[in-house]
């Protein structure tokens, strides 16, 4: 269903880049870079599982990394972006008693994984093809996989020895809102605020015994970028 | 397009997606099903408690507040591991089965280093839920177990090893060994293997076993011991001390007993799990559950016990009566031999005070009713198979004269014909003569209503020698309090008349249970005696 997703999302990209017009005079395609500040705005499920305690929950850290884009523009008011940041470091905390027995549980990071997610955005363009500033809207779809999936010490303590864990991808919709200035014709900066929508089930696997919670991100960046245009 | 690619790739190689997919690594999981195989490696810390967090674990609760006084107050911390591990059934097939292993935590001299091992067994459990290892759950019937062994071994400095026996937590065998000792003793040797493994790789692995073993165990757990013992002797691996409790060691004389009308407390859920235990391991107990037990329960009963369900909850549905073994209409022998019926009915009648206490004689009334368990014909049966092979330490018991139990006067049956008597005297500690190499103490109360002190007479007649040679050493909490144990004697006694006051006559019901955390801390004041 997911890669059905995506490839949908990819055919509509295809078929209106093939209308050919585009905004500005450099060319049809943008390579952006910034900074990504993403507020993970993560909500997860008390942790179930065999020799769980209740109460115990996660919190994800905040985390800002690189962006980068390819956008291409379709038409005057039309472009597809594919966005990704770099796949940034990000942490899990323990949230709830200070202890577990007397192992330190709230506050603590356990686990840390790395995430790499793309949106494909179909965004709409304000205004005239040669205005400097032109705010821009757009919907698409996300995808997200996690990688290099670790629990640290704190983690494996916590957990009670060497756990492994696993964090399904997940396809979801995502949306931009932003903000476009124009320094000359192959140069602009950008301003904009994403937000995607990312379900997962974190399930930590500790001597042959699971314990699982759901996670909900809303993950939603703050992104301020330059743009090469060619 | 080309140059489109190049763009993306660009971008994807920025991502650094080349090195992604890695996870943190797990413990190993074992490939081998051999005999002692730890299944995965390292096991599973299901709890860790300091020193002060265990202490005001205990203290959180009456019961906790009892045994902090009794066991004293933590030295060590406890860590809680879950253990599990390969062992055999008694048809030999390899059986996953688990356990606990509590491992003493903290930089003082007793909780690190190279620390001694008990090797325990826990008493009789119906639930098959039953899982030592899980003292973060307080609902889970072996918590209260659990938190008595921690306190008293191993927040003061022992590594514990606690099988959770075949038949519970994780098992699939089906049943539980009951009383099967060959199989108990199995299942301990290969938790106790396991668990030496597991040491290796807990999150202290400075705490190392010493050498010295120390085993234990408390009313089935006391039988397991002892057979533990037996076993471990044959197979010349040494044992430093012993201390079993209030077991049925002497199960031939014991199961007389209670066919003569002397029915112990917690009979109706032992009979069932004996029966299953024996024709799993035997086939010899008749084919179909009618023949023994009375229709109202026979249904289902092979595969009853240890159930998911409290025992309450079975009483309650009406599959098994709360206390009536017997039917209170008593049966007669019809052999058609006068003198096995003339002896037979004597003993299938309802004892009655003297020889035993009114006390005892309320109990053994209790045992009696309708409806009840076990089948007038199988018990008929039973009692005429006594007579005419009589299990010696048993008519010895009953001899009006009262004479003193020695070691000429406990011999087991000849020839059992019944084939409950037969697994009973091939299960029986006294069987095979033989007698413990080091050190053992043999801890009850003279009044226990579950386990009767008579397996522990028995025992300590057939070893009489040792006893004498201070070897063996017999501790009856009830008895006048002298000698080592003394503290402990009239701390028991103390704890009892309190209940007497409280509960009157129905006290005795809780006896068997109050005298667990006395033996327990007796036998860890014995070990202390053997280093």
């Amino acid at each position: 269903m997911h890669k059905k997703i995506v490839t949908l999302a990819l055919g509509a990209a295809v078929s209106l880049a093939a209308s050919g017009a585009y905004a500005g005079n450099a060319g049809p395609n943008d390579i952006r870079a910034g900074v990504y500040l993403v507020h993970f705005d993560a909500q997860a499920g008390d942790i179930s599982g065999p020799y769980v305690p209740p109460g115990l929950n996660l919190h994800v850290d905040n985390v800002a990394t690189l962006y980068l884009a390819y956008v291409r523009s379709l038409s005057t008011h039309f472009s597809l972006e594919l966005t990704a940041g770099y796949p940034p470091l990000t942490k899990t905390e323990g949230r709830g008693p200070a202890t577990l027995g007397s192992v330190p549980y709230n506050g603590k990071i356990i686990s840390t994984a790395r995430w790499f997610s793309p949106s494909l955005l179909l965004e709409y363009v304000f205004g005239d093809a040669n205005s400097r500033l032109r705010p821009y809207v757009g919907v698409g779809v996300n995808y997200t996989m996690f990688f290099s999936r670790q629990s640290t010490a704190a983690g494996n303590a916590a957990s009670g020895g060497p756990t492994s864990i696993s964090l399904p991808s997940s396809v979801g919709p995502a949306a931009t809102v932003g903000l476009s200035y124009e320094i000359n014709d192959r140069w602009h900066v950008y301003g904009s605020y994403s937000i995607a929508q990312v379900n997962t089930k974190l399930t930590a696997d500790t001597a042959g015994l699971q314990r699982t919670s759901e996670i909900h991100f809303w993950p939603n960046a703050l992104v301020i970028s330059a743009g090469y245009s060619f | 397009m080309l140059r489109k690619l190049v763009v993306l790739g660009a971008i994807l190689g920025a991502l650094g997606l080349a090195g992604c997919g890695s996870n943190s690594p797990t413990g190993k999981v074992a490939s081998s099903d051999a005999r002692g195989t730890l299944l995965d490696n390292p096991p599973l810390r299901v709890a860790s408690a300091n020193a002060a967090t265990f202490t005001a674990q205990l203290n959180s609760t009456p019961s906790g507040q009892q045994l902090l006084q009794l066991a004293g107050p933590p030295a060590c911390g406890v860590d809680f591991y879950y253990i599990k591990y390969w062992t055999i059934g008694p048809d030999n097939s390899p059986q996953l089965a688990s356990g606990a292993l509590m491992v003493p935590t903290g930089t003082s001299a007793p909780c690190t280093g190279p620390r001694p091992i008990v090797l325990y067994a826990h008493g009789t459990a119906t639930q098959s839920t039953y899982n030592i290892a899980d003292i973060s759950d307080t609902s889970n019937p072996a918590y209260t177990e659990s938190a008595m062994v921690a306190a008293v071994f191993a927040a003061q400095g022992y590594i514990v090893v606690a099988p959770n026996y075949l038949g519970y937590d994780i098992s699939t065998l089906g049943y539980h060994p009951f009383l099967d000792g060959a199989a108990n003793a199995t299942d301990m040797m290969d938790a106790l293997g396991a668990a030496r493994t597991a040491l290796l790789s807990t999150f202290t692995p400075t705490t190392s076993d010493d050498g010295k073993l120390y085993v234990t165990g408390y009313s089935e757990g006391g039988y397991v011991a002892m057979a533990t013992v037996k076993a471990m002797q044959a197979a010349g691996e040494a044992v430093t001390a012993s201390a079993p409790s209030s077991g049925p060691y002497a199960l031939e004389a014991f199961g007389d007993a209670i066919f003569f009308g002397q029915v112990n407390l917690g009979s109706t859920a032992f009979g069932p799990m004996t029966r299953s235990s024996y024709n799993h391991a035997y086939g010899n107990l008749h084919n179909t559950p009618a023949q023994v037990f009375s229709a109202t329960y026979a249904s289902g009963i092979d595969s009853l016990l240890p159930s998911p369900e409290p025992f309450a909850s079975l009483v309650q549905s009406g599959k098994l009566p709360q206390t009536a073994f017997f039917d209170s209409a008593i049966p007669t022998s019809a052999t058609g031999i006068s003198a096995v019926d003339t002896a037979a009915d004597q003993l299938l009648a309802l004892p009655v005070s003297p020889p035993y206490t009114a006390a005892q004689a309320a109990l053994f009334d209790t045992g009696f009713g309708n409806p009840y368990l076990i089948n007038n014909s199988y018990r008929v049966e039973y009692v005429d198979d006594a007579v005419v092979n009589p299990d010696q330490a048993e008519m010895t018991l009953l001899d009006p004269t009262h004479p003193m139990l020695t070691s000429s006067n406990i011999a087991l049956a000849a020839t059992p014909a019944v084939g409950l008597r037969q697994d009973l005297k091939l299960n029986d500690m006294r069987n095979s003569g033989w007698a413990p190499q080091e050190p053992m103490l043999l801890c009850g109360g003279d009044q226990d209503p579950t386990v009767f002190f008579q397996n522990t007479q028995i025992m300590a007649a057939e070893w009489a020698p040792y006893v004498q040679g201070g070897l063996v050493s017999e501790l009856d909490l009830n008895a006048t309090p002298s000698g080592p144990f003394q503290a402990l004697q009239a701390g028991f006694q103390l704890t009892y008349a309190g209940l007497a006051t409280v509960d009157g006559p129905a006290a005795i019901a809780s006896y068997h249970t109050t005298e667990a955390p006395f033996c327990m801390a007796a036998a860890r004041g014995f070990f202390a005696q053997v280093p």
